[in-house]
């Protein structure tokens, strides 16, 4: 059955963008990330025009993200005071990651930079977390019991100056990297379509020394609220957000995920984490290789002006 | 002298003793997008006839029909990738002003039999003709360039020659058949017709239809652009909403 997209101006099948929607939407329920990172590609692949993809993506993230951020929220697993921070200071990275996206576009190299930044980023936590993946399960084989880490824990990070408490999360750190992380991730986010879970859970964990059990409830939120802020400045700016892909996409993502979360639950957590690792790195790799191999086609096109 | 006034002679024999006209229908003149819009069928028809107040009773072929199918015009650029010290980069672009979204011609027989390359490109019949303009580039590269833009549309099914997309019923009526594919750009339309014979333009006509959304696909594209604000913010509150609608659905 065919359905017609209004802003990307062609039609699809429904029962492939639910499909896609609901297969990203498996993979994110299992490992707790948007998926934003593997459906903008698919669905740039599909056909649909890049801005159009990428705009129409942030859309459908809100919706993955929100179930999960709603059940984290009710057993009182996020920790609102540190969202705000990371919130406020995403929202003006997703201003100047939205304004360097139609720069980009117009001068032709945004198919660049998004593989360098997919290449870069994806390579960066995917080799990470594998490693980090890698370790705990050695250890685990060996019997040695996993020292849970302290959460105070502090490093040269938290010593800056302008100190706030984030009372849920136990912190009495500066503001500086957490406003710095939120910036990062609000401008690399919008920029290439994805939630930023997947850097947003290593740097809580890692930089922050955020205790576990509101490291992913938190990250929901904020993905949840950023992401919402991006569709609009998306929809304000580009005018690219296709509701209707949206929506075909959020309804499979959001059955996908439910699916996803109940079958997580068979697999242990580092197992999970390596899963995980092994698929940001193959995205990573074949970013990379896109940059590499001779492209089928030296050739591309493009409509200059508006959003399509 | 001699030659002016054999031209006048000329001129004046083919304005009185000849003349064929075209009489020409489209089977619609819009097309309406849907939500289940997979493109559509058009056709053409025509009939030449004597034109009105010449002596002719009837009109003598062989005759040749070309339809053009012009889309809206769009500003386009085609880019290139060259290997930079490993990495594949999009170094060199062109970019080609008021370019059709959309282009098939539709010919009783092959083009090269119909007429001359001249006339071909000078009537815009060929997809070429279309990048054959000023450009600050240089003449070399708009043509280079040119070239892959044209190959590109074709490959996504906007632009394309079809030779024998005609057919004559009899002397001197034809139709012609094209599908529009799903992604047509909506605008407006132009469907030009020429009659050649030997090789000579006897006859032309242009037809205009509209490719239109209509209904919830018109109120949403026009909503996106009139009120983006109000879009952004309904979009979130549907992607809020079919969040927690699955979470409520799904939860054990």
């Amino acid at each position: 059955m065919q359905v017609y997209l209004p802003i990307a101006e062609l039609s699809m099948n429904l029962f492939f963008l639910i499909g896609i929607g609901g297969a990203v939407g498996f993979l994110s329920g299992l490992f707790g990330v948007g998926g934003g990172f593997l459906l903008t590609p698919l669905l740039i692949f599909s056909g649909v025009p890049a801005p159009v993809a990428v705009a129409s993506v942030t859309g459908q993230v809100v919706a993955a993200s929100t179930s999960g951020a709603l059940s984290h929220y009710r057993r009182g697993g996020i920790d609102l005071h540190l969202a705000l921070y990371l919130v406020l200071s995403g929202i003006l990275g997703a201003f100047g990651g939205v304004a360097a996206f139609a720069i980009l576009r117009d001068a032709g190299q945004l198919d660049l930079v998004i593989s360098v930044g997919f290449l870069v980023l994806l390579g960066f936590v995917g080799t990470l977390m594998l490693n980090e993946a890698i370790r705990a399960i050695i250890k685990q084989r060996r019997g040695v019991v996993v020292r849970e880490r302290l959460p105070n824990q502090h490093n040269w990070m938290h010593r800056l100056p302008m100190r706030v408490r984030f009372k849920k999360s136990r912190l009495y750190i500066s503001v500086l990297p957490v406003l710095i992380i939120g910036l990062f991730i609000g401008f690399v986010g919008s920029l290439l379509g994805i939630g930023g879970g997947f850097i947003m859970v290593p740097a809580l964990v890692y930089l922050l020394r955020v205790p576990g059990n509101v490291v992913i409830g938190t990250s929901l939120a904020q993905v949840v609220a950023m992401m919402a802020a991006t569709t609009i400045l998306h929809a304000v700016q580009s005018q690219s957000v296709d509701i209707m892909l949206a929506f075909c996409l959020m309804v499979g993502g959001t059955a996908g995920a439910q699916f996803g979360a109940s079958a997580g639950k068979h697999l242990r957590g580092e197992q999970l984490r390596g899963l995980l690792a092994i698929l940001v790195l193959a995205v990573a790799i074949r970013f990379g290789l896109s940059l590499i191999l001779a492209p089928a086609d030296p050739f591309s096109m493009a409509v200059l002006g508006g959003a399509r | 002298m001699k030659w002016w006034l054999a031209l006048m002679l000329a001129v004046l024999l083919a304005g009185t003793a000849r003349g064929e006209r075209l009489v020409s229908q489209l089977s619609n003149d819009s097309v309406e997008i849907t939500s289940s819009f997979d493109g559509e069928r058009m056709n053409f028809f025509g009939t030449i006839m004597p034109d009105a107040g010449s002596e002719q009773q009837f009109v003598t072929g062989p005759f040749h029909v070309v339809v053009v199918v012009l889309g809206p015009t769009q500003n386009r650029v085609a880019r290139q990738m060259t290997n930079n010290f490993g990495v594949w980069l999009n170094t060199d672009q062109v970019e080609f002003d008021n370019f059709p979204s959309y282009f098939q011609v539709l010919s009783s027989a092959r083009l090269r039999d119909i007429t001359d390359i001249t006339t071909l490109t000078t009537e815009y019949i060929l997809p070429e003709a279309h990048t054959l303009v000023a450009n600050d580039a240089g003449w070399w590269k708009t043509a280079v360039f040119g070239r892959e833009l044209v190959r590109l549309m074709t490959e996504q099914g906007l632009f394309g020659v079809n030779e024998g997309g005609v057919n004559f019923l009899s002397e001197n009526f034809y139709s012609a058949r094209l599908t529009l594919p799903s992604n047509a750009p909506p605008g407006p339309y132009l469907a030009l017709t020429y009659v050649f014979k030997d090789g000579q333009v006897i006859a032309r006509k242009s037809e205009g239809f509209a490719v239109r959304k209509i209904g919830f696909e018109r109120f949403l594209a026009m909503s996106a652009v009139q009120q983006p604000l109000l879009y952004g913010l309904v979009c979130v509150v549907l992607a809020l909403f079919t969040g927690w609608l699955g979470g409520v659905l799904f939860k054990r």
